[in-house]
Protein backbone atom coordinates (compact mmCIF):
# COMPACT_ATOMS: atom_id res chain seq x y z
CA UNK A 1 0.00 0.00 0.00
CA UNK A 2 1.10 3.18 -1.06
CA UNK A 3 0.14 6.70 -2.67
CA UNK A 4 3.30 8.68 -4.18
CA UNK A 5 2.08 12.67 -5.06
CA UNK A 6 3.86 15.97 -5.68
CA UNK A 7 7.97 16.47 -6.80
CA UNK A 8 9.13 14.93 -4.01
CA UNK A 9 10.05 11.50 -5.02
CA UNK A 10 10.93 12.74 -8.50
CA UNK A 11 14.83 13.36 -8.06
CA UNK A 12 15.06 9.76 -6.18
CA UNK A 13 13.98 8.05 -9.40
CA UNK A 14 15.77 10.03 -11.88
CA UNK A 15 18.72 9.00 -9.59
CA UNK A 16 17.41 5.24 -10.25
CA UNK A 17 17.11 6.40 -13.92
CA UNK A 18 21.07 7.34 -13.71
CA UNK A 19 21.53 4.04 -12.41
CA UNK A 20 20.22 2.08 -15.44
CA UNK A 21 21.93 4.58 -17.85
CA UNK A 22 25.07 3.87 -16.34
CA UNK A 23 24.22 0.35 -17.40
CA UNK A 24 23.69 1.01 -20.96
CA UNK A 25 27.16 3.07 -20.79
CA UNK A 26 29.00 -0.28 -19.61
CA UNK A 27 26.77 -2.32 -22.28
CA UNK A 28 27.79 0.08 -25.55
CA UNK A 29 29.62 -1.80 -27.87
CA UNK A 30 32.97 -0.75 -28.85
CA UNK A 31 34.98 -0.93 -31.64
CA UNK A 32 38.43 -1.89 -30.01
CA UNK A 33 37.06 -3.54 -26.95
CA UNK A 34 40.04 -2.03 -25.05
CA UNK A 35 38.64 1.29 -24.17
CA UNK A 36 38.05 1.52 -20.27
CA UNK A 37 35.13 3.58 -19.63
CA UNK A 38 33.64 4.62 -16.36
CA UNK A 39 31.16 6.77 -14.86
CA UNK A 40 29.63 8.62 -11.95
CA UNK A 41 26.11 9.94 -10.45
CA UNK A 42 26.50 13.20 -9.27
CA UNK A 43 23.36 15.39 -7.53
CA UNK A 44 22.10 18.17 -4.88
CA UNK A 45 25.30 19.75 -2.98
CA UNK A 46 27.62 17.72 -5.08
CA UNK A 47 26.83 19.82 -8.11
CA UNK A 48 28.12 23.00 -6.35
CA UNK A 49 31.86 23.07 -7.13
CA UNK A 50 30.72 21.85 -10.67
CA UNK A 51 28.56 24.92 -11.07
CA UNK A 52 31.19 27.29 -9.58
CA UNK A 53 33.50 26.22 -11.98
CA UNK A 54 31.70 26.69 -14.89
CA UNK A 55 30.77 30.50 -13.30
CA UNK A 56 33.91 32.25 -14.90
CA UNK A 57 33.96 30.29 -17.84
CA UNK A 58 29.90 31.10 -18.59
CA UNK A 59 31.54 34.95 -18.45
CA UNK A 60 33.32 34.30 -21.75
CA UNK A 61 31.83 31.04 -23.67
CA UNK A 62 27.64 31.94 -24.97
CA UNK A 63 27.39 27.98 -24.80
CA UNK A 64 28.80 27.68 -20.95
CA UNK A 65 26.84 30.62 -20.13
CA UNK A 66 23.35 28.97 -21.16
CA UNK A 67 24.33 25.28 -19.61
CA UNK A 68 25.32 26.92 -16.29
CA UNK A 69 22.33 29.23 -15.76
CA UNK A 70 20.09 26.38 -16.54
CA UNK A 71 21.83 24.19 -14.02
CA UNK A 72 22.46 26.45 -11.45
CA UNK A 73 18.71 28.45 -11.91
CA UNK A 74 17.27 24.44 -11.56
CA UNK A 75 19.30 23.36 -8.89
CA UNK A 76 19.13 26.94 -6.61
CA UNK A 77 14.93 26.18 -6.84
CA UNK A 78 15.21 23.04 -5.25
CA UNK A 79 14.93 21.12 -8.79
CA UNK A 80 18.20 19.27 -9.17
CA UNK A 81 19.91 18.02 -12.01
CA UNK A 82 21.52 15.00 -11.73
CA UNK A 83 24.45 14.42 -13.97
CA UNK A 84 26.48 11.06 -15.08
CA UNK A 85 29.82 12.39 -15.78
CA UNK A 86 31.40 9.60 -18.12
CA UNK A 87 35.17 9.28 -18.55
CA UNK A 88 37.11 6.94 -20.52
CA UNK A 89 41.14 6.39 -20.82
CA UNK A 90 41.92 7.71 -24.23
CA UNK A 91 45.51 9.48 -24.20
CA UNK A 92 47.27 5.76 -24.52
CA UNK A 93 46.98 3.69 -27.32
CA UNK A 94 47.03 -0.40 -26.66
CA UNK A 95 46.01 -1.25 -29.75
CA UNK A 96 48.73 -0.97 -32.65
CA UNK A 97 47.26 -0.75 -34.91
CA UNK A 98 49.84 2.25 -36.80
CA UNK A 99 46.51 3.96 -38.38
CA UNK A 100 47.92 7.39 -38.40
CA UNK A 101 44.72 9.06 -37.49
CA UNK A 102 46.15 11.00 -34.62
CA UNK A 103 48.66 12.48 -37.02
CA UNK A 104 51.89 9.90 -36.11
CA UNK A 105 53.14 7.03 -37.76
CA UNK A 106 52.95 4.20 -34.79
CA UNK A 107 51.63 3.89 -32.01
CA UNK A 108 54.35 3.94 -30.24
CA UNK A 109 55.11 7.66 -31.35
CA UNK A 110 51.46 8.71 -30.17
CA UNK A 111 52.41 7.19 -27.36
CA UNK A 112 55.57 9.04 -26.06
CA UNK A 113 53.74 12.26 -27.48
CA UNK A 114 51.42 11.86 -25.41
CA UNK A 115 53.71 11.51 -22.28
CA UNK A 116 54.58 14.36 -22.36
CA UNK A 117 51.55 16.48 -23.52
CA UNK A 118 49.06 14.47 -21.52
CA UNK A 119 45.96 16.77 -20.31
CA UNK A 120 47.27 20.38 -21.77
CA UNK A 121 44.12 20.46 -23.24
CA UNK A 122 40.98 22.42 -21.99
CA UNK A 123 39.41 19.00 -22.31
CA UNK A 124 42.11 16.70 -21.86
CA UNK A 125 44.12 15.01 -25.14
CA UNK A 126 45.86 14.09 -26.81
CA UNK A 127 43.55 11.09 -27.58
CA UNK A 128 43.16 7.89 -29.65
CA UNK A 129 40.69 7.90 -32.73
CA UNK A 130 39.33 4.83 -31.94
CA UNK A 131 39.35 5.52 -28.15
CA UNK A 132 37.46 8.62 -28.61
CA UNK A 133 35.20 6.73 -31.23
CA UNK A 134 34.39 3.35 -28.06
CA UNK A 135 33.79 6.50 -25.60
CA UNK A 136 31.82 8.55 -27.66
CA UNK A 137 29.32 5.66 -28.44
CA UNK A 138 28.75 5.00 -24.62
CA UNK A 139 28.25 8.72 -24.35
CA UNK A 140 25.87 8.16 -27.16
CA UNK A 141 24.06 5.45 -26.03
CA UNK A 142 23.85 7.09 -22.48
CA UNK A 143 21.57 9.85 -24.28
CA UNK A 144 19.53 7.57 -26.25
CA UNK A 145 19.14 5.72 -22.71
CA UNK A 146 18.01 8.69 -20.75
CA UNK A 147 15.39 9.32 -24.13
CA UNK A 148 14.05 6.05 -23.44
CA UNK A 149 13.32 6.98 -19.99
CA UNK A 150 11.61 10.09 -20.92
CA UNK A 151 14.03 12.36 -18.90
CA UNK A 152 14.97 15.48 -20.56
CA UNK A 153 18.71 15.30 -21.17
CA UNK A 154 21.47 17.13 -23.20
CA UNK A 155 25.37 15.86 -23.42
CA UNK A 156 27.69 18.96 -22.21
CA UNK A 157 31.36 19.25 -22.98
CA UNK A 158 31.09 22.96 -20.39
CA UNK A 159 29.98 20.03 -17.60
CA UNK A 160 32.79 18.06 -18.90
CA UNK A 161 35.46 20.44 -18.69
CA UNK A 162 34.27 21.30 -15.15
CA UNK A 163 34.48 17.61 -13.70
CA UNK A 164 38.05 17.06 -15.97
CA UNK A 165 39.12 20.15 -13.92
CA UNK A 166 37.97 19.50 -10.74
CA UNK A 167 39.79 16.09 -11.03
CA UNK A 168 36.20 13.76 -10.54
CA UNK A 169 37.39 10.28 -12.07
CA UNK A 170 40.59 10.83 -11.46
CA UNK A 171 41.77 7.59 -13.47
CA UNK A 172 40.08 8.83 -16.36
CA UNK A 173 41.69 11.32 -18.97
CA UNK A 174 38.21 12.49 -20.62
CA UNK A 175 34.95 13.38 -19.32
CA UNK A 176 32.00 14.83 -20.53
CA UNK A 177 28.68 15.33 -18.18
CA UNK A 178 25.28 13.87 -19.52
CA UNK A 179 22.46 16.18 -17.52
CA UNK A 180 19.13 14.96 -16.27
CA UNK A 181 16.18 16.29 -15.21
CA UNK A 182 14.45 18.04 -13.88
CA UNK A 183 11.58 15.93 -15.10
CA UNK A 184 10.31 18.89 -17.32
CA UNK A 185 9.99 18.89 -21.31
CA UNK A 186 12.56 20.62 -23.06
CA UNK A 187 14.59 22.04 -19.93
CA UNK A 188 17.87 22.16 -21.91
CA UNK A 189 16.51 22.68 -25.16
CA UNK A 190 13.79 25.61 -25.28
CA UNK A 191 15.57 26.53 -21.99
CA UNK A 192 12.44 28.07 -20.23
CA UNK A 193 15.11 29.18 -17.07
CA UNK A 194 16.87 31.28 -19.78
CA UNK A 195 14.05 32.86 -20.75
CA UNK A 196 13.83 36.74 -20.82
CA UNK A 197 17.65 36.52 -20.06
CA UNK A 198 18.81 38.05 -23.34
CA UNK A 199 17.35 41.55 -24.66
CA UNK A 200 16.57 41.28 -28.27
CA UNK A 201 19.78 43.37 -28.97
CA UNK A 202 22.23 40.70 -27.65
CA UNK A 203 20.52 38.51 -29.77
CA UNK A 204 21.07 40.42 -33.14
CA UNK A 205 24.68 41.30 -32.18
CA UNK A 206 25.23 37.51 -31.48
CA UNK A 207 24.31 36.80 -35.24
CA UNK A 208 25.81 39.76 -36.44
CA UNK A 209 29.19 38.65 -34.85
CA UNK A 210 28.64 34.41 -35.34
CA UNK A 211 27.05 35.06 -38.96
CA UNK A 212 28.64 37.91 -40.59
CA UNK A 213 28.01 36.86 -44.28
CA UNK A 214 23.85 37.19 -43.34
CA UNK A 215 24.50 41.16 -42.76
CA UNK A 216 27.06 41.98 -45.67
CA UNK A 217 26.19 44.64 -48.18
CA UNK A 218 27.31 44.68 -51.96
CA UNK A 219 30.68 43.32 -51.89
CA UNK A 220 32.23 44.85 -54.61
CA UNK A 221 34.13 47.43 -52.91
CA UNK A 222 36.63 45.23 -51.45
CA UNK A 223 35.47 46.67 -47.92
CA UNK A 224 31.90 46.34 -47.82
CA UNK A 225 29.22 48.00 -44.96
CA UNK A 226 27.25 45.83 -42.50
CA UNK A 227 23.49 45.98 -42.55
CA UNK A 228 23.28 46.35 -38.39
CA UNK A 229 20.10 48.45 -38.59
CA UNK A 230 17.50 49.28 -40.45
CA UNK A 231 18.82 52.31 -42.08
CA UNK A 232 22.40 50.55 -42.40
CA UNK A 233 23.18 52.98 -45.00
CA UNK A 234 23.32 56.07 -42.65
CA UNK A 235 25.88 55.93 -41.29
CA UNK A 236 27.14 52.91 -42.18
CA UNK A 237 29.33 50.54 -40.69
CA UNK A 238 32.09 48.11 -41.34
CA UNK A 239 33.69 45.13 -39.64
CA UNK A 240 36.49 44.98 -37.43
CA UNK A 241 39.39 42.11 -37.38
CA UNK A 242 42.20 42.11 -35.08
CA UNK A 243 43.83 40.62 -32.15
CA UNK A 244 42.43 41.30 -28.74
CA UNK A 245 44.49 42.07 -26.07
CA UNK A 246 41.15 41.97 -23.87
CA UNK A 247 39.90 38.76 -25.03
CA UNK A 248 42.65 36.64 -24.52
CA UNK A 249 43.51 38.24 -21.28
CA UNK A 250 40.27 37.21 -19.80
CA UNK A 251 40.53 33.96 -21.23
CA UNK A 252 44.08 33.70 -19.61
CA UNK A 253 42.69 35.30 -16.25
CA UNK A 254 39.76 32.80 -16.47
CA UNK A 255 41.97 29.54 -17.14
CA UNK A 256 45.31 29.98 -15.17
CA UNK A 257 43.92 31.63 -12.06
CA UNK A 258 39.98 31.82 -11.09
CA UNK A 259 39.48 28.25 -12.77
CA UNK A 260 42.63 26.90 -10.75
CA UNK A 261 41.51 29.14 -7.74
CA UNK A 262 37.77 27.33 -7.57
CA UNK A 263 39.23 23.63 -8.54
CA UNK A 264 42.23 24.42 -5.46
CA UNK A 265 39.45 24.75 -3.02
CA UNK A 266 37.55 21.70 -3.64
CA UNK A 267 40.23 19.54 -4.62
CA UNK A 268 40.82 17.73 -1.25
CA UNK A 269 37.40 16.86 -1.03
CA UNK A 270 36.83 15.31 -4.28
CA UNK A 271 40.19 13.30 -4.74
CA UNK A 272 39.65 12.28 -0.76
CA UNK A 273 35.79 10.89 -2.05
CA UNK A 274 37.85 8.43 -4.73
CA UNK A 275 40.72 7.34 -2.07
CA UNK A 276 37.88 5.81 0.45
CA UNK A 277 36.09 4.45 -2.66
CA UNK A 278 39.83 2.44 -3.24
CA UNK A 279 40.13 1.29 0.75
CA UNK B 1 0.25 19.14 -59.70
CA UNK B 2 0.60 15.43 -59.50
CA UNK B 3 -1.74 14.12 -57.40
CA UNK B 4 -0.74 11.16 -55.32
CA UNK B 5 -2.53 8.12 -56.23
CA UNK B 6 -3.20 5.52 -53.79
CA UNK B 7 -2.43 2.01 -54.08
CA UNK B 8 -5.41 -0.03 -52.79
CA UNK B 9 -4.33 -3.54 -53.77
CA UNK B 10 -3.30 -4.71 -50.76
CA UNK B 11 -2.99 -8.45 -51.12
CA UNK B 12 -0.21 -10.90 -51.27
CA UNK B 13 1.81 -13.46 -49.52
CA UNK B 14 5.41 -13.09 -48.74
CA UNK B 15 7.34 -16.37 -47.49
CA UNK B 16 10.90 -15.01 -45.98
CA UNK B 17 13.50 -17.74 -44.90
CA UNK B 18 17.21 -17.86 -44.70
CA UNK B 19 17.93 -21.22 -46.77
CA UNK B 20 18.76 -21.44 -49.10
CA UNK B 21 21.26 -18.37 -49.37
CA UNK B 22 20.33 -15.92 -52.34
CA UNK B 23 17.10 -18.35 -53.06
CA UNK B 24 14.16 -15.94 -52.88
CA UNK B 25 12.87 -16.61 -50.11
CA UNK B 26 16.26 -15.29 -48.58
CA UNK B 27 16.45 -12.40 -50.64
CA UNK B 28 13.31 -11.25 -48.98
CA UNK B 29 14.83 -11.73 -45.82
CA UNK B 30 17.66 -9.64 -46.41
CA UNK B 31 15.22 -6.93 -47.56
CA UNK B 32 14.21 -6.57 -44.11
CA UNK B 33 17.39 -6.50 -43.23
CA UNK B 34 17.82 -3.54 -45.77
CA UNK B 35 15.10 -2.30 -44.08
CA UNK B 36 16.49 -1.91 -40.89
CA UNK B 37 19.79 -0.12 -42.29
CA UNK B 38 17.45 2.75 -43.40
CA UNK B 39 16.40 3.10 -39.98
CA UNK B 40 19.83 2.51 -38.61
CA UNK B 41 20.76 5.72 -40.98
CA UNK B 42 17.90 7.68 -39.57
CA UNK B 43 18.73 7.48 -36.16
CA UNK B 44 22.83 8.03 -37.22
CA UNK B 45 21.72 11.03 -39.01
CA UNK B 46 20.10 12.75 -35.64
CA UNK B 47 22.50 11.81 -32.95
CA UNK B 48 23.76 14.53 -30.47
CA UNK B 49 26.57 16.00 -32.47
CA UNK B 50 28.77 18.95 -31.09
CA UNK B 51 26.94 22.36 -31.86
CA UNK B 52 24.21 20.76 -33.68
CA UNK B 53 26.58 20.78 -37.21
CA UNK B 54 25.94 18.40 -39.41
CA UNK B 55 28.62 16.13 -40.77
CA UNK B 56 27.57 12.65 -40.98
CA UNK B 57 27.45 11.15 -44.39
CA UNK B 58 26.18 7.51 -44.86
CA UNK B 59 26.67 4.88 -47.27
CA UNK B 60 24.36 1.47 -47.09
CA UNK B 61 25.69 -1.45 -49.50
CA UNK B 62 24.80 -4.97 -50.42
CA UNK B 63 24.43 -7.68 -52.82
CA UNK B 64 26.71 -10.76 -53.47
CA UNK B 65 29.17 -9.11 -55.34
CA UNK B 66 29.42 -5.97 -53.32
CA UNK B 67 30.31 -7.83 -50.05
CA UNK B 68 32.65 -10.27 -51.33
CA UNK B 69 34.47 -6.92 -52.86
CA UNK B 70 34.32 -5.23 -49.50
CA UNK B 71 35.42 -8.91 -47.81
CA UNK B 72 38.26 -9.08 -50.39
CA UNK B 73 39.28 -5.57 -49.15
CA UNK B 74 39.38 -6.34 -45.28
CA UNK B 75 41.71 -9.04 -46.62
CA UNK B 76 44.08 -6.97 -48.22
CA UNK B 77 44.36 -4.84 -45.74
CA UNK B 78 44.64 -7.46 -42.72
CA UNK B 79 47.92 -8.58 -44.32
CA UNK B 80 49.32 -5.09 -44.14
CA UNK B 81 50.19 -5.15 -40.42
CA UNK B 82 50.96 -8.17 -38.08
CA UNK B 83 48.93 -6.48 -35.38
CA UNK B 84 45.43 -6.45 -37.61
CA UNK B 85 46.00 -9.58 -39.16
CA UNK B 86 44.59 -12.39 -37.18
CA UNK B 87 41.19 -10.04 -36.38
CA UNK B 88 40.87 -8.40 -39.81
CA UNK B 89 40.62 -11.76 -41.48
CA UNK B 90 37.89 -13.16 -39.00
CA UNK B 91 36.14 -9.84 -40.10
CA UNK B 92 35.88 -10.51 -43.51
CA UNK B 93 34.64 -13.64 -43.01
CA UNK B 94 31.26 -11.47 -40.81
CA UNK B 95 31.37 -9.61 -43.80
CA UNK B 96 30.57 -12.50 -46.07
CA UNK B 97 27.76 -13.29 -43.35
CA UNK B 98 26.13 -10.23 -43.43
CA UNK B 99 23.07 -9.06 -45.19
CA UNK B 100 23.96 -5.45 -45.14
CA UNK B 101 26.59 -3.46 -44.35
CA UNK B 102 26.61 0.42 -43.22
CA UNK B 103 29.68 2.82 -43.80
CA UNK B 104 29.74 6.01 -41.55
CA UNK B 105 32.00 8.92 -42.01
CA UNK B 106 32.60 11.99 -40.93
CA UNK B 107 32.75 14.54 -43.20
CA UNK B 108 34.48 17.16 -41.69
CA UNK B 109 36.74 15.78 -39.16
CA UNK B 110 39.90 16.20 -41.85
CA UNK B 111 38.69 19.88 -43.31
CA UNK B 112 36.56 21.79 -41.30
CA UNK B 113 37.38 21.07 -37.35
CA UNK B 114 35.18 22.32 -34.47
CA UNK B 115 37.84 25.13 -33.69
CA UNK B 116 36.50 25.29 -30.00
CA UNK B 117 40.59 24.90 -28.82
CA UNK B 118 39.37 21.70 -26.95
CA UNK B 119 42.97 20.07 -27.20
CA UNK B 120 41.40 16.42 -27.55
CA UNK B 121 43.87 16.12 -30.69
CA UNK B 122 46.78 17.56 -29.21
CA UNK B 123 46.91 18.19 -25.60
CA UNK B 124 47.22 21.87 -26.47
CA UNK B 125 45.24 24.99 -25.38
CA UNK B 126 44.12 26.07 -29.11
CA UNK B 127 43.69 23.81 -32.63
CA UNK B 128 47.27 24.11 -33.66
CA UNK B 129 48.42 20.54 -33.39
CA UNK B 130 46.18 20.12 -36.27
CA UNK B 131 46.47 23.21 -38.61
CA UNK B 132 50.13 22.56 -38.14
CA UNK B 133 50.25 19.40 -39.52
CA UNK B 134 47.87 19.95 -42.30
CA UNK B 135 48.24 22.12 -45.82
CA UNK B 136 46.53 24.97 -45.04
CA UNK B 137 45.82 28.67 -45.65
CA UNK B 138 44.29 30.85 -43.02
CA UNK B 139 42.29 27.79 -41.45
CA UNK B 140 41.41 26.51 -44.92
CA UNK B 141 42.90 23.01 -45.31
CA UNK B 142 43.49 22.08 -48.89
CA UNK B 143 42.29 18.46 -49.01
CA UNK B 144 42.68 17.72 -52.89
CA UNK B 145 46.19 15.86 -52.05
CA UNK B 146 44.13 12.52 -50.99
CA UNK B 147 47.80 10.59 -51.25
CA UNK B 148 48.94 9.20 -47.96
CA UNK B 149 51.35 7.16 -46.40
CA UNK B 150 48.93 6.32 -43.37
CA UNK B 151 45.88 4.08 -43.37
CA UNK B 152 44.16 7.32 -42.09
CA UNK B 153 45.38 10.49 -43.38
CA UNK B 154 45.89 12.13 -39.88
CA UNK B 155 45.64 14.47 -37.94
CA UNK B 156 41.99 14.19 -37.45
CA UNK B 157 39.74 16.70 -35.64
CA UNK B 158 39.09 14.71 -32.27
CA UNK B 159 35.53 16.08 -31.55
CA UNK B 160 34.15 15.49 -35.02
CA UNK B 161 36.12 12.12 -34.43
CA UNK B 162 33.81 11.62 -31.05
CA UNK B 163 30.61 12.93 -33.52
CA UNK B 164 31.18 9.99 -35.70
CA UNK B 165 30.94 7.79 -32.03
CA UNK B 166 27.83 9.17 -31.69
CA UNK B 167 26.01 8.28 -35.09
CA UNK B 168 27.71 4.98 -34.89
CA UNK B 169 26.13 4.63 -31.40
CA UNK B 170 22.69 5.94 -32.42
CA UNK B 171 22.96 3.63 -35.29
CA UNK B 172 23.86 0.23 -33.23
CA UNK B 173 21.12 1.33 -30.44
CA UNK B 174 18.24 1.33 -33.18
CA UNK B 175 19.88 -2.03 -34.40
CA UNK B 176 19.58 -3.47 -30.72
CA UNK B 177 16.02 -1.40 -30.47
CA UNK B 178 14.84 -3.43 -33.58
CA UNK B 179 16.53 -6.44 -32.85
CA UNK B 180 19.15 -7.23 -35.53
CA UNK B 181 22.46 -7.88 -34.94
CA UNK B 182 25.21 -5.20 -36.05
CA UNK B 183 28.53 -4.54 -34.75
CA UNK B 184 30.77 -1.42 -35.45
CA UNK B 185 34.33 -2.19 -36.92
CA UNK B 186 37.35 -0.65 -37.49
CA UNK B 187 38.48 -3.03 -40.36
CA UNK B 188 35.64 -2.80 -43.10
CA UNK B 189 35.73 1.13 -42.12
CA UNK B 190 39.13 1.37 -43.57
CA UNK B 191 38.44 -1.55 -46.01
CA UNK B 192 34.90 1.43 -47.51
CA UNK B 193 36.82 4.67 -47.19
CA UNK B 194 39.64 2.71 -49.39
CA UNK B 195 36.73 1.72 -51.38
CA UNK B 196 35.31 4.75 -52.19
CA UNK B 197 32.77 4.63 -50.08
CA UNK B 198 31.19 7.83 -48.03
CA UNK B 199 33.86 9.85 -50.09
CA UNK B 200 33.90 12.89 -48.52
CA UNK B 201 35.21 11.61 -45.31
CA UNK B 202 38.04 11.60 -42.95
CA UNK B 203 37.52 8.53 -41.28
CA UNK B 204 35.00 6.05 -41.45
CA UNK B 205 33.31 3.07 -39.38
CA UNK B 206 31.47 0.07 -40.79
CA UNK B 207 28.69 -1.12 -39.44
CA UNK B 208 27.84 -4.95 -40.87
CA UNK B 209 23.83 -6.01 -39.69
CA UNK B 210 22.38 -9.30 -40.33
CA UNK B 211 19.02 -10.90 -39.70
CA UNK B 212 20.17 -14.51 -39.06
CA UNK B 213 19.58 -17.18 -36.15
CA UNK B 214 23.25 -17.21 -35.41
CA UNK B 215 24.78 -13.31 -34.54
CA UNK B 216 27.73 -13.65 -37.58
CA UNK B 217 29.68 -11.24 -35.09
CA UNK B 218 29.63 -13.12 -32.06
CA UNK B 219 30.61 -16.33 -30.64
CA UNK B 220 33.82 -16.81 -33.24
CA UNK B 221 35.94 -20.54 -33.42
CA UNK B 222 40.10 -20.14 -33.71
CA UNK B 223 41.32 -19.93 -37.00
CA UNK B 224 38.05 -18.33 -38.00
CA UNK B 225 38.49 -17.44 -41.57
CA UNK B 226 39.59 -21.15 -42.12
CA UNK B 227 36.79 -22.68 -40.11
CA UNK B 228 33.24 -21.13 -40.76
CA UNK B 229 30.00 -21.71 -42.46
CA UNK B 230 31.23 -21.41 -45.75
CA UNK B 231 34.61 -23.19 -45.44
CA UNK B 232 32.19 -26.01 -43.57
CA UNK B 233 29.79 -26.73 -46.36
CA UNK B 234 32.41 -26.28 -49.21
CA UNK B 235 34.18 -28.99 -47.23
CA UNK B 236 30.81 -31.16 -47.10
CA UNK B 237 30.52 -30.77 -50.73
CA UNK B 238 34.67 -31.94 -50.63
CA UNK B 239 34.28 -34.95 -48.68
CA UNK B 240 30.08 -36.12 -49.42
CA UNK B 241 31.09 -36.45 -53.05
CA UNK B 242 33.63 -38.83 -52.61
CA UNK B 243 32.03 -40.67 -50.18
CA UNK B 244 29.66 -41.83 -52.38
CA UNK B 245 32.11 -42.88 -54.83
CA UNK B 246 33.94 -45.24 -52.66
CA UNK B 247 30.57 -47.22 -52.05
CA UNK B 248 28.11 -47.42 -54.99
CA UNK B 249 24.84 -49.77 -55.84
CA UNK B 250 22.45 -49.70 -58.30
CA UNK B 251 19.72 -48.77 -55.39
CA UNK B 252 17.06 -50.31 -58.59
CA UNK B 253 18.28 -53.82 -57.40
CA UNK B 254 19.39 -53.60 -54.18
CA UNK B 255 19.17 -51.27 -51.15
CA UNK B 256 21.57 -52.61 -48.51
CA UNK B 257 19.50 -52.69 -44.54
CA UNK B 258 19.91 -52.99 -41.56
CA UNK B 259 20.60 -56.23 -40.17
CA UNK B 260 17.36 -57.98 -38.34
CA UNK B 261 18.13 -61.75 -38.87
CA UNK B 262 19.81 -64.47 -40.17
CA UNK B 263 21.05 -64.11 -44.10
CA UNK B 264 22.63 -62.12 -46.61
CA UNK B 265 22.27 -58.42 -45.55
CA UNK B 266 19.50 -56.24 -47.46
CA UNK B 267 17.91 -59.67 -47.91
CA UNK B 268 15.45 -59.71 -45.35
CA UNK B 269 12.22 -59.91 -47.47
Amino acid sequence: MGHLIGKEYYLDHVIEVAKSIVLAIHKAPQITGKTKIEAEIIWGEDLEPIIEVMGPVAKVMRYIQWDYETIKKCYEKGESPVIINIGAKVSKSNLNWNCGACGHDTCKEFNAYSKEYKGGGQMGGPSCNWKVLDWAMACDWACASAWQYRVDNRIMGSVGFALHALGFLPDMDANIGLVLGPPRDMVYYNREEMHKSMSYEMDKQDMVNCVPTMFTAFPGGGTPMYKTKDDWWAPPEFMGIGYSEEAMEMYQQLLFEEVPEIVVKHADKIEARYKDKKK
Amino acid sequence: MKKYVEDLNFQGEEYISDWPSWSPQDIRRKKCALESARLMVDAAMTAPFAGGVPSIEAHIVYGQEELEAVARKVEEIAHQQESWKEAFLYEAVMVRDSDVIIFLGNTRCHETPLDAGCGMCGGTLDCGYFYEQKTQKYGLVDITDRSSERMIDGPLCTARVGDLGYAVGSALWAAATLMVDARPFASMGMAGQKMGYCPKSGMVVGVPLAVKPKNPYVDVNVDYHLINMDKVLDNTRKIYQTARIIRGFDYRKWIPKPKKSEGPEGDDE
